[in-house]
């Protein structure tokens, strides 16, 4: 049996708050962080609606010398980061061994940045592009800069694995502590894609939700009318620690991660396996890994987008997996829109709220469910349940399958 | 982006010992000086910047327009 990971610290930027609690009381209440974007917002006239993240000064995270050029993906992932270590009490080179922590934070990086510079090669040629370009955008500057803030100098990686890199994080973070190579990790991911180079690329791919008069009703996981995601900004990230590790230090211990478990569907770059098959079998490697069976988990976190095809395929995984025992499933997208790979992430968090608090958030805007999504759906209001383990799901483009299963602290 | 320039003179080193504009700072630096005065540093003279004081910065700078402007 291998030591079990404990989660210690949690740190969100999103639509809907910076703190989990906050974040948590818009999922059950129904406050919605989807908006028309306004004048002045990049994506004003773009797209019809997104959801848009806080305000956060850049040199609030990274001396001003050096934020000459830095994506809001790399800022936002740093005040995560800074967030969840403070939450977890630890300062690293005096609770723990620099060496012995490790950070697993990516996103797609910088790729607004990269647009805007281009633009600026064009009209100005060579000295249009900044030098400060590249440790502006890319996808492992935000790990990067997280360990240079914090003087972390154990393993550092970025899983580029799309709208599943959050999870994916989590379940690398988890590989590393249970091999005894870190005491910590400090693990998540952070995206900010809000710009209209990319939003075009998903519009015209017909991924996105479009025509809907309310902005709040637009991202409707499940749900017959729902017709795309809501491209959404944000970061997530977690501290991970071996449970001696945090026991000895006397941290404070939210939850555990039980297991988790990764496939590829191997057939399409867009598309997932309408079959769903991919999205089974992880999370029956997630359920081996744990140790449990499908009676022990008490609430899913779907990925549920909003799209036709991810919504449906998804719906035959987990109902394949659980059958008609299955648990009361949500997909909390409806509100906090699609922050592609923190999803993962901010969903995480939310599942283990929901865990420690005994109240399960349902899917907004499931007025009429889609017979081709099956499922034990909790609607209207939040539902109260004692449970003891969740498993949440991510699912990025590519074919990338992630469930991680977390349970009760005192479990 | 905002630097604050109170501390600094003609004697203020550019680099790590005065201004500490460091090796892609001083990149920029290097660069807008191309854009703006038109004149151009070689890449192994832009890695001297570091040692260089503002005030021997700038008559390098000032010494370049001119001998531009004379040919």
């Amino acid at each position: 049996m291998s030591e079990s990971v404990a989660v210690t610290g949690i740190g969100l930027v999103s639509p809907v708050g910076t703190a989990v609690d906050e974040v948590f009381e818009a999922v059950c209440a129904g406050r919605s962080g989807i908006v028309r974007p306004p004048e002045g917002h990049a994506l004003h006239g773009v797209v019809d609606v997104a959801a848009i993240g806080p305000p956060v000064d850049p040199e609030s995270v990274i001396p001003p010398k050096e934020a000459r050029v830095v994506d809001r993906s790399i800022v936002l992932g740093v005040r995560a980061a800074e967030d969840a270590l403070a939450d977890a009490g630890i300062e690293v080179g005096q609770d723990v061994d620099p060496y012995r922590v490790a950070v697993v934070l990516s996103g797609v990086g910088g790729l607004g940045t990269l647009a805007r510079q281009a633009v600026e090669r064009s009209r100005r040629g060579r000295l249009g592009v900044s030098p400060f370009m590249l440790p502006g955008v890319l996808p492992n500057m935000a790990a990067a800069r997280v360990a240079i803030k914090f003087g972390i100098r154990g393993y550092m990686s970025s899983s580029g694995t799309a709208c599943a890199a959050g999870g994916q994080s989590i379940g690398e973070a988890v590989r590393i502590l249970r091999s005894g190579e870190a005491d910590v990790v400090v693990c998540g991911c952070t995206e900010a894609p809000l710009f209209p180079t990319f939003a075009d690329a998903f519009g015209n791919a017909l991924a996105l939700a479009r025509g809907w008069s309310d902005p709040t009703t637009a991202s409707r996981p499940f749900d017959r009318r729902r017709n795309g995601f809501v491209l959404g900004e944000g970061a997530g990230v977690l501290v991970l620690e071996r449970a001696g590790f945090a026991r000895a230090r006397g941290a404070a211990v939210l939850a555990h991660v039980l297991g988790w478990g990764a496939t590829s569907d191997g057939y399409h770059p867009t598309t997932p396996r309408p079959d769903g098959s991919g999205a089974a079998e992880s999370m029956r490697i997630a359920l081996r890994d744990s140790g449990l069976s499908t009676n022990d988990i008490g609430y899913l976190n779907a990925h549920g987008t909003g799209t036709k095809a991810g919504d449906s395929a998804e719906s035959k995984a987990i109902r394949g997996v659980y059958g008609d025992g299955m648990p009361p499933v949500s997909s909390t997208k409806g509100i906090t829109g699609h922050l592609l790979g923190a999803s993962g992430v901010v969903e995480a968090a939310i599942a283990v709220t929901a865990l420690r608090k005994g109240l399960l958030p349902p899917t907004h805007n499931l007025d009429d469910p889609d017979p081709a999504c099956d499922l034990n759906h909790v609607r209207g209001e939040p539902s109260a349940a004692a449970v003891d383990a969740v498993m949440s799901n991510s699912f990025g483009f590519g074919g990338h399958n992630v469930s991680v299963v977390f349970g009760r602290a005192d479990g | 982006m905002k630097y604050s320039t109170a501390d600094m003179d003609d004697d203020t080193v550019l680099g790590p010992a005065g201004a500490d504009l460091e090796s892609l700072a001083l990149a920029e630096l290097s660069m807008r000086v191309e854009d703006h005065f038109g004149v151009r540093f070689d890449d192994d003279e832009a890695e001297m910047f570091a040692s260089m004081t503002v005030g021997e910065f700038c008559a390098e700078v000032a010494r370049r327009v001119q001998t531009a402007s004379a040919t």
